[in-house]
């Protein structure tokens, strides 16, 4: 696969580079994204993290009533412990951290040992992990499902709260809540490869698409030539809905993002649909974001995420918020 | 029969070299299962860690934690984490000493694999490095002499890939491949395997 860089080595330092000198609002140590005005005293800050090869997640996301800072690691793998614990300590204002991230087990391993080092300095943090890939697991094990793309909903509706001024109890259960709110999956066509490997990360034929295909290409639900755009939706959306969900809403919010090769026009083409079938099913559709909000590089697919909204999560997803990929 | 700083120094170098040696063939086992990125980071990990070997030291628990500190500042991975958890595993169980006897391996190792699974939150069968560990950890029970506790270590590394080969994973991104992985050497057995044997010349 064609890419545009120096050296596989410089991929995640030059991207860095590149994005906060882009964006003067972020600031840059090491591996850490983070605002670059200090940490707001008084306010719970919330930090994330994860591989790199995603943008706009992880390190997108800073920005103000979303996350104070993030901790990135090579490509599809996780941060440094290092860096989870430099990220903690930039996002402290004072009044606890909240580690708000994907369920992968070296991202687990890694906040968690962070967690335990800033514990010294009385910081105090708590952990929420985004479980919303519906196909990762079934709804008996949902612990076990991987976070992808619903994490932004999350991350948007725990960092207003945080800016409200809640406390990290609040904090916690209003993204734990989030996340339990919410289900996702992806469709992919074709692959992405990390810089430096040999291959792409799975093959794929020219004329196929995997439904419930994972972001890394952790293997989905079926292959099959592809089908139509309406077809796909169809099930998309029958499946989400057919997913147990805590704090079920006639009110939703739904994101229809693309994987990363897979242009607006598609994703649009796409969304029509899936606005149709849900306000077929009683379900009235707020403030729905289509774009390129968690990706994997080149790959080709889409993922639709679906959060049920209380009064409360509608409010925070309305909040105002900036960051460089998404402002209310 | 015991192993002191100098050994360990001698092995990190091993160990830099073996990971170095295995990169392609590690890169392939981690491609069948996704990424294929297992050998890269390897490779800048045992790099990093033979690089932060203090060279005077005589503390066998210094020498550990310079690794854990290498470790932790290099990697994320969830693999690379779990160097990190055995070394800083390792700092604490040999605080003070200049030399670890041979007769203290096992229980060493079984130190290591208990905290990997805290940490990691591996059972034992779920064919992951841990299952390596363990293999190792009991073939060196009882074992005192040098030349003995290689052989019955290289042999247990081995005998574990072969007995786990045929089965399926149960964490992580692997357990997403489910019967696929029937067949396939999980990438963190093999990389312990590999690197086990070099490091014990």
């Amino acid at each position: 696969m064609k890419k545009l860089m120096n050296a596989p080595d410089a991929f995640v330092d030059e991207m860095l580079d590149g994005l906060v000198a882009a964006h003067p609002a972020l600031a840059r140590e090491a591996r850490v994204i983070r605002l670059a005005a200090p940490a707001r005293k008084g306010k719970v800050g919330i930090v994330s993290g994860g591989g790199s090869g995603h943008l706009p997640l992880f390190t997108g996301y800073v920005g103000r009533g979303l996350l104070d800072a993030c901790a990135i690691g090579d490509v599809f793998a996780g941060p440094s412990v290092d860096a989870c614990e430099q990220a903690i300590r930039a996002a402290d204002g004072g009044r606890g951290v909240l580690r708000l991230y994907g369920n992968y087990g070296g991202d687990r391993m890694n906040f968690d040992l962070a967690g335990e080092m800033v514990e010294i300095d009385d910081i105090e943090t708590t952990t929420v992990l985004g479980t919303d890939d519906i196909a990762s697991a079934a709804p008996a094990e949902s612990g076990k499902r991987r976070g992808v793309a619903g994490i932004i909903y999350a991350y948007k509706i725990a960092g207003a709260k945080a800016d409200a001024g809640a406390d990290l109890a609040e904090v916690t259960a209003t993204a734990q809540a989030a996340v339990d709110a919410c289900r996702t999956i992806g469709v992919a066509l074709s692959p992405c490869q990390i810089p430096g490997a040999a291959a792409p990360t799975f093959a794929i034929g020219a004329d196929e698409i995997e439904m419930g295909m994972g972001i890394h290409g952790e293997p989905g639900i079926w292959r099959d030539k592809l089908r139509s755009a309406d077809d796909v939706a169809d099930e998309m959306v029958k499946r989400l809905l057919a997913d147990p969900v805590k704090h079920a809403s006639d009110r939703v919010s739904v994101l229809v993002n693309s994987l990363g090769a897979t242009p607006l026009e598609e994703l649009f083409i796409v969304y029509r649909r899936v606005a149709r079938q849900l306000t077929k099913n009683g379900l009235t559709i707020v403030r729905p974001l289509v774009g390129h909000y968690v990706t994997s590089m080149e790959m080709a697919g889409l993922s639709i995420s679906l959060i049920h909204l209380d009064a409360a999560r509608e409010a925070l997803l309305a909040a105002p918020a900036e960051c460089p990929f998404w402002r209310v | 029969m015991a192993l002191d700083a100098d050994d360990l120094r001698l092995a990190a170098d091993r160990a830099r070299d073996a990971a170095a040696a295995a990169h392609d063939e590690l890169n392939a086992a981690d491609g069948r299962l996704g990424d294929g990125d297992t050998g890269v980071m390897l490779k800048r990990l045992f790099a990093a860690i033979a690089e932060a070997a203090p060279a005077d030291e005589r503390d066998v628990s210094k020498l550990f934690q310079a690794f854990a500190k290498a470790c932790a500042a290099s990697t994320g991975s969830s693999l690379g984490t779990l160097v990190t958890v055995a070394m800083m595993t390792l700092a604490k169980a040999t605080r003070g000493r200049e030399t670890v006897p041979v007769a203290e391996l096992a229980g060493l190792l079984a130190a290591v694999r208990d905290q990997m699974m805290a940490r990691g939150g591996a059972q034992l069968g779920d064919k992951s490095v841990v299952d390596a560990l363990d293999a190792v950890a009991r073939s060196l029970d009882g074992v005192t002499d040098g030349a003995a506790a290689r052989a019955a270590a290289r042999a247990a590394a081995i005998a574990a890939l072969d007995e786990f080969r045929g089965r399926e994973n149960r964490l992580g991104r692997a357990r997403m491949f489910g019967a696929r992985t029937k067949g396939l050497d999980d990438p963190g057995m093999l990389a312990f395997a590999r690197l086990l044997d070099a490091v014990i010349v």
